[in-house]
């Protein structure tokens, strides 16, 4: 059975069709990548399913149960933790208590949630950083930190929206060693990117999204190869003279 | 940083210091600023629990001052019920009252929240005025009882009062405390930060609020039966006005806002200004004192947007590096 699975999701924003009829899931222990150009749907797609966003129309189910239209916090709760493409720490709040704050999605007790926060910060290698404001961290550190937020709320299913925008090369490669040790410790990973590059060799299947429309579902090779695909990233013109050679 | 064990020292200094104030300065007046500061400390302390950790900018905590001061007195007077009673009753209807203003006020972001609370306090302010069988406007005097603790009434020394305003402080510091190390506080300062972010790691935004803002209208309503206690006469003009929902506002700012002592700091800063701006500047010179309130709040936001307490934590870490 899938851990998640979207049912003809749509999402209008006035005439704007932000998500047409998407169809999507995701099966336990995968790391998904969804990919596509920039207004291609896949942050609004996020919004719905983790509750910040209402459908216009479709379903969203989580272990078989349907959760459309639940507030966000409450699907938290259920085990779907998400990220933010602009990043959403506290910044006046040191790195410790802002991961807390994500651990208390499971417990009532301080000493419960900061042991669970020191090992997340542990795992998530920002133990140096753990008294500093958040506020003053570098960019790199804000987006491990949002990312360690998330997996301090124990979900089963963690969605990471653009987790390595704007990082350079050895920062990427950081991130995504971080999001492997995610899946290996039982954390299904659902990977918005922007960047080709780093959601093929971490995806066991990629998603794309064009114009709100899914229009290839596959493993990461053959959706290199996919001439939609091609044709959505790099427009008709290249296309075409792909095809003419 | 000092230690915990320095801590309690200094904390321990604190409560003996306090505890002989009284059989050192017998006259009426330094015990009067006392009980004020005191009074006010409190009252720092509760707006602090929603204005400072969860971030939620009251200014009509009158309502809760003045929905304490005239439930104890008119329990007191109707039904006889003793003040101690009325203080809880008040503290109750109080928590009720934040339940139902809360749930259209928490859906307004940032500044309209601030002048939706402006709006209710003014309304029970107007109410208040017209309500003849609570007094109205000519407003109630309470009667005259052998003074006992269990009437809550002193008429020879004002020792007593002093004890119990101290009482309160001590009380609301230690909810302060609790809140600031329980799920709460976390929650609270998250709400505060981002309130996106709080919703995404599974916090219910609106029942927080509720929950700060619960907390915050009980301990407000308990200085407002204590005050009615201690003046034994109230009228809406004394426990609802703007100045009861703004004075603390500035003390907390003043002193740190979402910090457990900065409330505290900020009241034994600003009253005695105004004690004193007062008695010097005479009835004439009404307003000056808060002239010196606005001309240290903008300094303060200019320069030390974290309060005192901002400002003592960093030269801390001056020296120790």
């Amino acid at each position: 059975m899938a851990l998640l699975e979207v049912k003809q999701l749509t999402k209008n924003f006035g005439g704007l069709m932000a998500n047409d009829h998407v169809d999507l899931q995701v099966i336990e222990g995968e790391i998904v990548g969804l990919i596509g150009p920039n207004g291609a749907g896949k942050t609004t797609l996020f919004n719905c399913i983790s509750g910040f966003y209402p459908l216009t129309s479709g379903q969203v189910f989580f272990k078989g149960e349907d959760i459309t239209g639940l507030p966000s916090n409450e699907i938290c709760l259920k085990g779907i933790a998400r990220t933010f493409q602009i990043v959403r720490v506290f910044k006046d709040l040191p790195v410790l208590d802002n991961i807390m704050v994500g651990a208390f999605n499971r417990t009532g007790s301080s000493s419960v949630a900061r042991k669970k926060a020191m090992e997340v910060l542990d795992f998530c290698g920002l133990m140096p950083k753990k008294g500093m404001p958040a506020g003053g961290l570098t960019i790199a550190d804000k987006k491990r930190l949002e990312v360690a937020k998330a997996f301090a709320t124990g979900p089963s299913l963690l969605m990471l929206d653009e987790a390595m925008a704007g990082l350079n090369q050895t920062e990427t490669a950081e991130a995504v060693e971080l999001v492997k040790k995610i899946r290996q410790s039982g954390v299904t990973v659902l990977l918005v990117e922007h960047v080709m590059e780093v959601v093929m060799p971490i995806s066991n299947r990629v998603v794309v999204l064009d114009y709100g429309r899914k229009i290839a579902e596959d493993t990461p090779q053959k959706v290199i190869n996919n001439e939609e695909v091609i044709k959505a990233y790099l427009g008709d013109k290249y296309h075409a003279s792909r095809r003419a050679n | 940083m000092g230690t915990d064990k320095n801590r309690y020292i200094w904390l321990g200094i604190g409560a003996v210091i306090f505890l002989i104030y009284p059989l050192i300065f017998t006259l009426p007046f330094p015990r009067h600023l006392m009980i004020m500061i005191f009074l006010y400390a409190t009252l720092g302390l509760a707006w602090n629990m929603l204005g400072g950790y969860a971030g939620q900018i009251s200014l009509g905590h009158t309502l809760f001052f003045g929905i304490g001061a005239y439930t104890s007195t008119l329990l007191l007077m109707k039904l006889w019920v003793s003040p101690w009673v009325g203080m809880l009753a008040g503290g109750a209807i109080s928590i009720v009252v934040s339940l139902i203003i809360g749930y259209p006020c928490f859906k307004l972001a940032g500044h309209y929240f601030a002048i939706a609370t402006i709006a209710i306090a003014e309304i029970a302010m107007v109410w208040m005025l017209n309500w003849d069988w609570a007094g109205a406007a000519v407003g109630l005097t309470l009667p005259i009882l052998p003074e006992s603790l269990i009437n809550l009434e002193f008429h020879s020394s004002k020792a007593p009062y002093y004890y119990i305003a101290f009482g309160l402080l001590v009380l609301a510091l230690m909810a302060t405390l609790w809140i600031d190390r329980s799920k709460l506080g976390y929650y609270f300062k998250a709400i505060k930060g981002d309130l996106e972010g709080a919703r995404s790691l599974g916090i219910h935004v609106i029942k927080y609020k509720f929950y700060a803002l619960a907390l915050s209208a009980f301990f407000t309503s308990i200085c407002g039966s204590f005050y009615a206690q201690y003046v034994l006469f109230i009228d809406p003009d004394s426990v609802f006005p703007l100045m009861i929902s703004v004075i603390p506002c500035l003390i907390a700012t003043l002193g740190g806002v979402g910090t457990i002592w900065g409330p505290v700091i900020g009241s034994f800063i600003l009253i005695p200004i105004s004690e004193f701006t007062r008695i010097y500047l005479g009835g004439g010179g009404k307003g000056t004192d808060l002239i010196l309130y606005g001309f240290l709040i903008i300094i303060i936001s200019v320069y030390q947007p974290f309060g005192l307490i901002g400002l003592i934590r960093r030269l801390r870490k001056k020296e120790s590096a």
